[in-house]
């Protein structure tokens, strides 16, 4: 058989792959060859340098908080008991449900100076604002606490999977030469789930350096803020291209990182009759302080905000009367969307199951894509729209906007139908051949309803996915298109945050769908 | 504590919603020598395993090393204060440590230069020297148990459980490994219990053997005495093929030597010798590799299927120059 044959069978596909990775590879070239010169000199001195060093600061400091949060609580929560663990178990999850950008703007009222917390010591104490210091939200530490409480999850899952499943068995060999307690954790827990804790800690960092919402309404100079700005504001399209560089290596790298580390686990098979460690009583002292320290993550991460998001959106009588357009434009963009990169995703899953080649390609861009931040992707369609001298208008810029949907989350639907068709048995397709079913017979009567629970996963996550996408859609949308992400941001840094309430908690409605459908799936992988 | 001392289960049960897994079975093992424990799956193998390493808390029952008691009503030692050693079926060697890193894992309350040296014997003992410093996923299957072993021993426990050890190994290599490492069991001089499926193993290898069969221990012996001489039909199950025959339809001769008065009689297939008494209608050989199969037939449709070594059919062809 030839190494590389391109039959009619594999032209969507190669198209497809092209149409996926064009936008990515646009923002590439563009970082790599846009001028020199004098402006090099300026861009590299007063934007790229301190820019860089920004997204980094948060980034080591998200990265810090993460763990600290994540790791020690999915081993507690993995092989302990106290009052409250198995609601503990998903509701961490939680958090994934809210876009950083919706925690700052909650954040933001929460510990501003007329908000409820300063009042109250202003209240208890008898002082005035300026006679104690309060921290600001409004701060590299400020960004990197937004985006780690909504990013720790997915430490938290890839810790949890590690010590439930990995471990079982060495940690009954410690306990049985002599090791308990935290000599447990430091001396074998800890060793043995680290590549998959890196590995979740890495994707983790690959979404917060995609962030563009929070860090811009917080007003942090980040890569994302600087190319977004060098574009609209500066008119310095250069200085656009090389920051996105930039941005594509950091992101890129962390992309990279994570699926080195996922390539490690599952080396180790275990027996039977060992699994799952049967957890232990803690004793009440830490018991209460399991319990207390996991009810004040979740109150910092999830509920306090929500609930204050409710309660401005109250008392403001915010009204849902002009909600109406923006949920209008976000579910037919949504839909679109989600049609879209679903099939591109379904393409790639089904056409390239048999060739290699192909399916590296396609696996290649979707990672890509996904790894790229919105602002590149969006950056990525600018250039192109220039350089073929169309305008942002009408029904070019929808389609330049779906064209980037398709892009940045193809690889989003891919994972759950590729897992699904995983799980398969991989003879399912030659029985299927030898009775007779073939193509388009094959496709519906196999392929179809196999794929089903996959693909109805898939469907939800994409269209939460491109819900909550806010800085390609900013980018991009055209007139009269502003979806509740895009509006939502528009009001909260106008200082009108009372309006940008409901949209960002229909936001965080729609983002519990695929996190309540995860955290369902973690407690049933955990029971069997 | 002294090592020598056996490790006993007295009257322990373990109760899983109203069933009882494991029902007042009692069980001594003595120290130098390798008790096997099998039995179908199901028995409660597993079960009493783990009540033995102190990982499931029995219902009833007391359960002792030497005079220290692990378990009683009101006490119950927990797996890392047992020092009882445990070898796992698929080895659970820590991925992130090296051979030596594994055989030290145990000996933290050794003084610091001493505990390398104590390691570096076991590993030479377990002949691992060459193999010191690399990783689990880098050692052979062997190599991986053995490694599992050297661990289990070095820290002087009280006693060694061996969890179906070497059912995870290559077949050619199985009855080598099995041999070196049982004989670095025996040399510590401690109660060993080998739970295993392999009820072949357990006759060439063990020192003893125990039965277990709905949760109670059947029978507990020397491998020639549990074999030979089973006290339940259950335990002769357990220990290899059985079969069933009426008495009535035996030849006259066969009858009168077994001088038996049963309606029924069972036998091991090895029972029958090919020589020059009874005549016989054979109606099948088998090829079953150092074994052949023969079936004979009697009246009334029945038949006795009795196993003769294969040389016996094959003589020229057992030997030969490669």
């Amino acid at each position: 058989m030839p190494r590389f044959a391109l039959s009619i069978r594999s032209i969507p596909p190669v198209l497809l792959i092209a149409l996926v990775g064009l936008p990515v590879l646009v923002a590439v070239w563009a970082g790599l060859t846009a001028g020199g010169g004098a402006t090099w000199d300026h861009i590299l001195q007063n934007r790229l340098v301190p820019y860089s060093l920004t997204t980094i600061w948060v980034l080591i400091l998200a990265g810090l908080l993460m763990f600290a949060i994540a790791v020690p609580a999915a081993w507690v929560i993995s092989l302990f008991d106290f009052p409250g663990r198995r609601v503990f178990s998903w509701a961490l999850i939680l958090p994934l449900a809210m876009p950083g950008y919706v925690m700052a703007y909650a954040w933001a009222d929460l510990m501003g100076v007329a908000g409820p917390l300063q009042s109250s010591i202003r209240d208890a104490t008898g002082w005035s604002a300026r006679d104690y210091w309060f921290p600001n939200l409004f701060s590299v530490p400020g960004l990197a606490f937004v985006l780690a409480s909504t990013l720790f999850p997915y430490v938290y899952i890839t810790a949890r999977a590690a010590f439930t499943m990995q471990s079982a068995a060495t940690l009954e060999a410690a306990r049985s030469l002599g090791t308990t307690g935290w000599g447990l954790f430091a001396r074998v827990g800890l060793p043995v789930a680290i590549p998959a804790v890196l590995g979740g800690l890495s994707l983790a960092l690959m979404e917060a350096a995609a962030d563009y919402g929070a860090a811009e309404f917080l007003g942090i100079q980040t890569l994302g803020v600087g190319i977004v700005r060098s574009w609209n504001s500066f008119g310095e399209p250069n200085t656009a291209a090389r920051l996105a560089l930039a941005l594509i290596f950091i992101a890129g790298s962390f992309f990279i990182i994570a699926k080195l580390f996922q390539g490690q686990r599952g080396t180790q098979q275990t027996s039977s009759r060992w699994l799952n460690p049967r957890r232990t009583e803690l004793p009440p002292q830490s018991a209460w302080i399991a319990t207390l320290s996991y009810t004040l993550i979740l109150l910092i991460c999830f509920f306090a905000p929500v609930a204050r998001l409710l309660w401005l959106a109250i008392e403001s009588r915010a009204t849902a009367v002009e909600l109406w357009p923006l949920v209008q434009s976000s579910v037919i963009l949504g839909t679109m969307g989600t049609i879209g990169a679903f099939i591109a995703a379904l393409v790639f899953t089904l056409s390239t199951k048999r060739n290699r080649e192909l399916r590296f390609g396609a696996r290649l861009v979707a990672a890509a894509g996904y790894a790229a931040p919105g602002v590149v992707l969006g950056l990525g369609a600018l250039f192109i729209l220039r350089e073929t001298g169309q305008a942002l208008t009408g029904w070019v810029a929808i389609g330049f906007l779906l064209w980037i949907y398709v892009s940045r989350f193809t690889s989003a639907g891919v994972e759950p139908l590729q897992a699904t068709l995983e799980r398969l048995p991989k003879n399912l397709d030659n029985a299927a051949r030898s009775l007779g079913a073939r193509g388009m017979n094959q496709f519906v009567r196999v392929d179809v309803p196999l794929l089903a629970p996959g693909a109805l996963a898939a469907g939800l996550i994409l269209f939460v996915e491109i819900l909550k996408e806010l800085p390609a859609t900013l980018m991009l949308r055209p007139f009269g298109w502003d979806t509740l992400a895009v509006r939502a941001h528009a009001y909260a840094t106008d200082e009108r945050l009372a309006q940008a309430t409901l949209p960002a908690l229909l936001i965080v409605l729609a983002g519990l769908g695929p996190v309540l459908l995860l955290s369902w799936r973690l407690s049933r992988t955990e029971r069997t | 504590m002294p090592d020598h001392q056996s490790l006993m289960a007295d009257g322990v049960s373990r109760i899983f919603s109203g069933r009882a897994v494991v029902d007042q079975a009692s069980l001594s093992l003595a120290p130098g020598e390798v008790t096997a424990l099998i039995g179908p799956s199901g028995a409660g193998k597993s079960t009493l395993l783990r009540m033995f390493a102190g990982r499931e808390r029995p219902d009833q029952g007391v359960m002792r090393a030497g005079d220290v008691v692990l378990s009683d009503p009101s006490r119950f030692v927990p797996v890392e204060k047992r020092r009882i050693g445990l070898v796992f079926q698929d080895f659970a060697l820590f991925p992130h440590l090296t051979v030596l890193g594994n055989v030290m894992f145990g000996l933290q309350s050794v003084a610091k230069p001493e505990r390398e040296t104590r390691a570096q014997a076991w590993i030479d003992r377990l002949g691992l020297t060459h193999r010191r410093d690399a990783y689990p996923h880098h050692l052979s299957g062997g190599e991986q148990q053995r490694t599992a072993i050297a661990r289990a021993l070095a820290p002087e426990p009280v006693a060694i459980l061996l969890d179906e050890p070497f059912s995870g190994l290559d077949p050619t290599m199985r009855d080598q490994v099995r041999q070196s490492a049982l004989e670095a069991v025996r040399s510590a001089n401690i109660p060993a219990l080998l739970v295993t499926h392999d009820a072949n193993a357990a006759l060439v290898h063990a020192d003893k053997i125990a039965v277990i069969g709905n949760g109670t221990i059947r029978q507990t012996g020397a491998p020639e005495e549990v074999y030979r001489a089973p006290n339940s039909l259950s335990v002769a199950r357990a220990l290899g093929p059985i079969h069933r025959v009426k008495t009535r339809l035996l030849p006259e001769a066969w009858q009168s030597a077994l001088k038996t008065s049963a309606d029924t009689l069972w036998y091991r297939p090895e029972a029958f010798q090919i020589g020059t008494g009874e005549a016989c209608t054979v109606s099948r050989i088998q090829m079953a590799g150092p074994i052949t199969e023969i079936a004979l037939d009697l009246e009334d449709s029945a038949e006795i299927l009795a196993a003769s070594p294969a040389a016996r059919f094959t003589q020229a062809s057992a030997w030969k120059s490669l």
